[in-house]
């Protein structure tokens, strides 16, 4: 196995590729009693049109495919749930699907083999029949419906569907009603296959472990499969430009939600170089702080005139073509927060940024990067995240030294460009 | 780990956990007070002024910029209804110093007296809170209080408590009433602060890799010194036997949803604080897990819900049903989770389900140690009873409980309050 120590977090990965094309990373927490296995594929809700290895033609399957695999997979031949064989045996057990991965997991304290064979069992093993598939539709549905009245789903959704004409991320994870219902199981069956291949999967372990014996203990659990070549992943070209510049939604919410997206020009060769993906992502952390993280200028105007009165999230996210900024909170005034908004740009875009503040954010991230290794579920999720964009989550500690305050400037004059901003706001019109 | 606690003065108490599992020390203070109408508002409005500013940082950006520079100090405030209390968390969060470049030394120190210059030592002008932060805050918290419809299902579930204690102070809502805000003041306010650090419960909290040259800097702080010794003026849990087999209280409200949100709130006579253990395992049985007869009837077999779960309140001695339906299946629902109530009654589980929740409760209570906030939540709710119990003591407690003794939960349960949240 390979072994990457970090010096200044006193942490180790042990990590190592299998034959197969599995990966296998392992974390060692001497003392810790919590426990935590995460398997992942590189297979998510924006993956709805491909090649399978070996054929020609393309495949195109209904949105809310990779979520809807992810329910079903629980469910066994023999006619138990393994979600119940893994909370009987005393773990919690979860599953979920990002944009872009699909992962099933669990914390114990105690019956960790046990659980990781049935895990590792459920996961290899999938049983769909038309019944089954038929009454997932109906528990979906409401999940679909839920998500309905999260007016946080909403706004965020919405700005996604204001920066994107055609990349997938602007789609719901779950898929629509409409889209669910055109799922059967020879869909799911193509897609399992095609996708849940070890070369295109990661497994993640956290806890009071011994590396190589863990190694051993996974690689017993695995059934054997054919090799398999490269998927090839087909998304919709996504121009430059922005769809509209603003985009409201009525409901019932007691004050105005905003989503602020800034989009930015996603250059796929980046995908391959991790430290500049790195640098990027360091970088916008630091700059949306300086521009309305909580010491700035601008935060403090809007608190004083009663415009925010919490922190905004400050997110950067990016991925197979697609890349944003996004600010999101509640506001009393979301037309005013944006204008502001924009002249704090243009101000810092013509004073530049000052020294001090760079230093100090910086210091602010740094600490911030070492607080995500408290605890194991943190750092298997996100060295698994990390992964399937190529990312070793270490790089973030060791690439925040060399960033530096031109590079901040520079990224402020080509991103956080005007045309390229969108607002989203979810309010009550009746108010 | 291990677990000390100190009385610094009467009703002032240290406690810390030495534990070197953690890249952080998290520093805490609690101050807990009685929770009641007249300053319910009032306390939500000190726990929000107090981080407006302090003697020393006057302004919300010199707190702040203090924080970024202490490495990205984590400072949060928190309000929580704990049974009868109300209870004001302050909390910092610091780097451990061993992952800090050299600059790092020193953080504790800093960090203890910004924590504590900024919840015991505020920003006064003239004998009054600054006017400016009043205002701003009281806008602050209306927006709270109005932005309790946000979250919906967290709506529901306060509107059923509300319903289920409309005389008692746990049916009030934690960050007060708007008609109150109004009366509010700098002057008035800051009165009442006075008060608050002079009879309140005092509880400081540090959890991480402490030296005793850190103990030390706790308690020789100028903040800490010259604070009165008390006898704090809050409420000890108490298990008082509920009236039982009364009407159920049937509540509707519309409002734009397109999910229904069902709430039961049930009732649950319980006398000793020994049957709190049994009823851990009953609620798990009944809703707490994925194994539970709401997960697998309600959403699994009947297909009428994603979100079919319950809850146990342990300081009030309430179990909370929760389900998110269609709204046209409304009767189907609530039969069915009836009908798992009454089979609780009937004693219809396994010795398996027996295990499997005892199973689920013990890998939670060992968890405790593992994260740093948990455990000081689980100290801090065994000095608010003041029943000491060990870490490994509770398993065994949990470990002892046989069908019996859940079947007695069971017959002691009974429906107070039906609320349904609706288009």
């Amino acid at each position: 196995m390979q072994i990457i120590e970090n010096l200044k977090l006193k942490e180790k990965l042990y990590i190592e590729k299998l034959e197969n094309g599995l990966t296998i990373m392992i974390i060692p927490k001497p003392g810790i009693q919590k426990k935590y296995i995460i398997w992942g594929t590189n297979y998510g809700s924006n993956d709805s049109e491909f090649f399978v290895p070996g054929e020609d033609e393309k495949t195109r399957v209904p949105n809310g495919v990779a979520h809807f695999l992810e329910h079903k997979l629980f469910e066994q031949e023999n006619g138990t749930n393994s979600l119940d064989v893994l909370t009987a045996l005393g773990v919690n057990a979860n599953a979920y699907t990002t944009n872009d991965h699909t992962a099933y997991l669990f914390e114990c304290t105690d019956n960790f083999y046990e659980a990781m064979d049935e895990l590792m069992d459920y996961v290899q093993h999938p049983y769909f029949t038309d019944e089954n598939v038929e009454k997932e539709k109906g528990i979906i549905g409401q999940e679909i419906m839920m998500y309905d009245d999260y007016p946080e789903w909403r706004v965020y959704l919405n700005a996604m569907q204001a920066m994107y004409h055609n990349n997938p991320i602007k789609i719901d994870i779950t898929g629509t009603i409409d889209t669910i219902s055109k799922i059967d199981k020879e869909i799911l069956y193509k897609c399992y296959h095609t996708f849940y291949h070890p070369s295109n999967m990661a497994l993640v372990v956290c806890g009071d472990f011994d590396p190589e014996e863990m190694l051993k203990e996974v690689k017993k659990r695995l059934i054997v499969k054919k090799n398999q070549g490269e998927i090839k992943r087909v998304y919709p070209k996504e121009p430059e430009t922005i769809v509209k510049n603003r985009i409201e939604q009525n409901l019932e919410v007691s004050q105005p939600l905003y989503a602020i997206g800034i989009k930015d020009k996603k250059d796929n060769s980046d995908m391959g170089n991790k430290n500049l993906m790195v640098q990027k992502h360091i970088g916008m952390e630091i700059l949306m702080n300086i521009i309305i993280g909580r010491s700035s200028n601008l935060f403090r105007e809007l608190y004083q005139e009663g415009i925010l009165y919490s922190m905004p999230s400050l997110d950067y996210e990016f991925g197979k073509d697609y890349a944003h900024v996004l600010i999101t909170g509640q506001s009393t005034d979301p037309e005013k927060l944006y204008c502001k908004f924009k002249e704090e740009i243009q101000k810092l875009k013509t004073n530049g940024i000052k020294e001090e503040d760079f230093n100090r954010i910086k210091k602010m991230i740094y600490g911030g990067y070492v607080k995500e290794y408290n605890d194991v579920q943190d750092i298997a999720r996100m060295f698994l995240a990390d992964y399937f964009k190529g990312i070793n989550s270490f790089d973030y500690i060791e690439e925040i030294e060399g960033v530096k305050l031109e590079y901040i400037n520079q990224i402020l004059k080509d991103v956080f460009k005007e045309e390229k901003m969108v607002i989203s706001i979810v309010k009550n019109e009746q108010k | 780990m291990e677990y000390k606690e100190v009385e610094l003065k009467r009703g002032i108490k240290l406690h810390t956990i030495h534990t070197d599992k953690f890249k952080t020390n998290l520093i805490a203070v609690f101050l807990t007070t009685e929770l009641n109408r007249e300053n319910v508002t009032k306390n939500a409005m000190i726990s929000t002024i107090l981080r407006r500013g302090s003697n020393n940082m006057p302004t919300q950006e010199e707190i702040s910029k203090q924080m970024e520079e202490m490495y990205g100090a984590g400072f949060d405030c928190g309000l929580d209804k704990t049974g009868d209390n109300q209870v004001l968390k302050f909390y910092i969060e610091i780097i451990n110093e061993q992952y800090l470049p050299k600059d790092g030394k020193k953080l504790f120190e800093l960090a203890v007296k910004s924590l504590f210059d900024i919840v015991f030592n505020p920003y006064i002008e003239n004998g009054s809170f600054k006017e400016e932060y009043v205002m701003q805050e009281k806008n602050n918290i209306r927006q709270r209080i109005e932005g309790k419809i946000d979250n919906k299902a967290r709506y529901a579930m306060d509107r059923c408590i509300e319903e289920m204690y409309p005389e008692d102070p746990f049916g009030l809502y934690k960050f007060g009433y708007i008609e109150d805000l109004e009366k509010t003041n700098g002057e008035n306010l800051y009165k009442y602060y006075k008060e608050l650090i002079n009879s309140c419960k005092i509880d400081i909290f540090v959890s991480g890799n402490i030296s005793e040259e850190n103990r030390n800097v706790i308690e020789n702080n100028e903040n800490i010194k010259i604070l009165q010794e008390r006898d704090p003026k809050y409420q000890i849990p108490k298990n008082n036997l509920k009236e039982f087999n009364k009407k159920e209280n049937i509540v509707t409200e519309s409002m734009d949803v397109t999910q229904g949100k069902l709430i039961l709130g049930l009732d649950i006579n319980l006398d000793k604080e020994e049957l709190k253990y049994p009823t851990l395992i009953y609620n798990s049985i009944l809703g707490g897990t994925a194994n539970s007869k709401m997960f697998q009837n309600v959403r699994e077999k009947a297909h009428l819900a994603y979100v079919a779960s319950s809850s146990f309140l342990r300081y009030k001695n309430n179990i909370f049903i929760n389900c998110g339906i269609e709204i046209k299946n409304y009767d189907k629902a609530l039969e069915l989770i009836k009908k798992q109530i009454e089979d609780m009654k009937k004693g219809e589980f396994t010795e398996e389900d027996i295990e499997n929740a005892k199973r689920g409760i013990v890998a939670t209570i060992k968890t405790i140690d593992d994260e740093q906030d948990t455990g000081i939540t689980y100290y801090f709710g065994q000095e608010l009873t003041q029943s000491k119990v060990s870490l490994d003591e509770y398993i065994r407690k949990i470990k002892n409980i046989n069908r019996d003794d859940i079947i007695n939960i069971a017959k002691r349960v009974d429906i107070n309050t039906i609320y349904f949240l609706r288009d």
